[in-house]
């Protein structure tokens, strides 16, 4: 069996004779079951002292089911669109049981006859609490958490019991958990009746507390289960909601936009990367030269239908300068976008120690310097003058039919 | 571009998990590659691959079964004469350094267009390196200033001036045969430079290679 909780073992209740701590530990060391089960048996007849131990681990180790279920049906479930079922008990095998028995009672029988073994009363009581605690023990084991974690107020807390043969058993257990505590306290020859009065309601409060502790165990596991599937909730609707404002909406501008190619592609591609940032996440630092960039590398994208690769090495806080020279590179994509006729923009930013540089190149018409007629004052006005203003320069290298790209320097 | 090249002879194998990608790719490549197989998790990839021996495998770098990285860890093993262009729609710097470092010979983008893909596998096909704009300035990071000094005892671990400049230019968004122009030197020294620094980026054992992979928090 893997164990989907490797630190510590669990009890895989599906494997469980009565509580599954054996099969537990066993899977836990590796041993064969069987060996686990006879040692606790051999243990358990030299006075009680396995059956001691078994129920404190019986405490300790929680209980594990198979109870994961594809996420249809999981979901199915807790929405209660299907019906779960109690944990199915796995078939005991009746012969090793028969065998286990036999060998356990018969050294018992040894043990007590020898005179090693515990006083008659003290035994009696003894297998009267172990029993009776088994009993209720193993009822909370396959009582179902999902009423705990469906259920509102304090009814989820009592929804387990409200059933028949539940409620017999550990009505059971609990009577057979008093008659203990009255041999214990019979069983105690040498003590006043005062002292004898206080063994008894001392061993009744603790015999109920036993019988209670697995129950809060349960439900403050369920609770935190509960929590858990809260929060998992809260993202599904988190994840939901994102593909809903962005990729749904993308889509149907899509659709209403079929006839334009350009558009098209313009959508497809701011789509895929914000979906692409959404997934992979690689967020430049908020107030540094990289981010505005990119917010201008976008903007730019959005506006003029081209396709802006921006690739940048080092970053660096958004000082003034900076900032110059992030408008500068805005009129230079956009004059690109505008004029060059290229398809594509390649923006190359690099932050070195003293130097901050940033290109901005196309593959389209390009065009004469010398030519440059007024109403291409974006050139000298937005990016040459802009860049100087900020103690850079910024230098244009185009000729016709050789594409255009602007190299913008900043010393930091 | 490669104008020698018969680029028809290439034999591919396309490796995506998604079939609507594989489909998309055979149609638009389909024409002037040989495309021998196909493969949509890392098992039948190795298979598909070690079955065509192909020139090329077309590899996507998120792959069912261990991820491309995986593919190409177990075809090396038997068939090391393979060579690989990773495909990714991921940019995460982990990713392209990964996958590089395992084997590929190069780096692009889903959304590259047809034609350049087409000469991104004759390039890597003939055993060149094939950089992105993107992957450049990811290499450009890796091995920029912040070395510590006493970790370069060896030629690996930084590139040359050369090298770096020829990064630049590929991050500018220049074409091969636009860097050559520019830097007055022949195509075949750019192919020569960038096949170098992919050496680099696969041998160099600098530790900070890998965790400027791992553990980057891009400012």
């Amino acid at each position: 069996m893997t164990n989907p909780n490797p630190p510590g073992s669990t009890r895989p209740l599906d494997a469980a004779w009565i509580g599954g701590v054996c099969a537990g530990l066993a899977a836990q060391l590796g041993w064969p079951v069987l060996v686990v089960r006879a040692a606790f048996v051999i243990l358990g007849a030299v006075g009680l002292i396995g059956v001691l131990v078994y129920l404190v681990l019986w405490l300790l180790m929680p209980g594990q089911r198979d109870d994961r279920r594809p996420l249809g049906l999981e979901s199915h479930a807790r929405t209660g669109m299907r019906s779960v079922g109690e944990v199915k008990l796995s078939g005991v095998d009746a012969g090793a049981a028969f065998a286990l028995a036999l060998v356990g009672g018969g050294l018992l029988w040894l043990v007590q006859v020898g005179g090693w073994g515990l006083r008659p009363f003290d035994l009696l009581a003894g297998s009267l609490a172990a029993v009776g605690l088994g009993l209720v023990w193993w009822q909370a084991d396959r009582t179902s958490t999902r009423e705990v974690r469906t259920g509102k107020g304090w009814r989820r807390l009592v929804a387990p019991l409200a059933r028949g043969s539940a409620v017999v058993i550990v009505l059971v257990g609990l009577v057979l958990l008093a008659a203990a505590v009255v041999a214990l306290s019979v069983a105690q020859t040498g003590l006043t009746e005062v002292g004898r009065l206080l063994l008894l309601v001392g061993s009744a409060i603790a015999a109920l507390v036993l019988a209670v502790l697995p129950w809060l165990l349960r439900v403050r596991r369920a609770l935190a289960q509960a929590q858990q599937d809260a929060l998992l909730a809260d993202a599904r609707a988190d994840m939901a909601a994102h593909l809903h404002d962005s990729v749904l909406q993308t889509l149907a501008l899509i659709q209403r936009q079929a006839a334009d190619p350009k558009k098209v592609t313009a959508l497809a591609r701011r789509q895929e990367r914000e979906l692409r940032q959404w997934l992979y996440g690689e967020e430049p630092a908020s107030g540094s030269l990289v981010e505005a960039l990119t917010e201008e590398m976008l903007d730019v994208e959005s506006d003029h239908g081209v396709d802006v690769e921006l690739v940048s090495v080092g970053d660096a806080e958004l000082t003034g300068e900076l900032s110059a020279i992030v408008r500068a590179a805005r009129e230079a994509m956009v004059n690109a976008a505008k004029h060059s006729g290229a398809e594509r923009i390649d923006v190359y930013a690099e932050v070195d120690p003293d130097l901050v540089s940033v290109y901005i190149r196309d593959r389209g018409v390009g065009f004469d310097l010398a030519e440059i007629t007024d109403d291409r004052m974006g050139v000298r006005g937005s990016i040459t003058e802009r860049v100087k203003r900020a103690g850079g320069r910024a230098i244009i290298k185009t000729a016709p039919g050789q594409g255009t790209e602007v190299r913008l320097e900043v010393p930091r | 571009m490669s104008d020698e090249q018969t680029p028809a002879a290439w034999r591919v194998v396309v490796v995506d998990d998604h079939a609507m990608f594989r489909s998309g790719v055979k149609h638009d490549i389909g024409g002037h590659v040989q495309l021998v197989g196909e493969g949509e998790d890392v098992p039948t990839a190795v298979a598909a691959i070690l079955t065509a021996v192909p020139d090329v495998v077309l590899l996507d770098v998120h792959l069912p079964g261990g991820g491309g990285m995986e593919v190409i860890k177990q075809v090396s093993a038997v068939e090391p004469g393979v060579k690989f262009l990773a495909l990714s729609v991921s940019d995460a710097a982990e990713d392209v350094i990964g996958i590089i470092r395992a084997g590929a010979r190069g780096y692009v983008t889903k959304s590259i267009a047809a034609d350049e893909l087409i000469e991104a596998i004759a390039r890597v096909a003939t055993g060149d390196a094939v950089f992105s704009p993107r992957l450049a300035g990811f290499v450009l990071d890796a091995f920029s200033g912040a070395i510590d000094v006493a970790s370069i005892d060896e030629d690996l671990d930084r590139l040359s001036q050369r090298e770096r400049e020829v990064l630049r230019l590929i991050a500018r968004g220049y074409a091969y045969k636009e860097i050559a122009r520019e830097l007055f030197i022949s195509i075949k020294t750019v192919e020569t430079h960038v096949s170098s620094v992919l050496r680099k980026l696969q041998l160099s054992n600098r530790h900070q290679l890998t965790r400027w992979a791992t553990d980057r928090k891009l400012v």
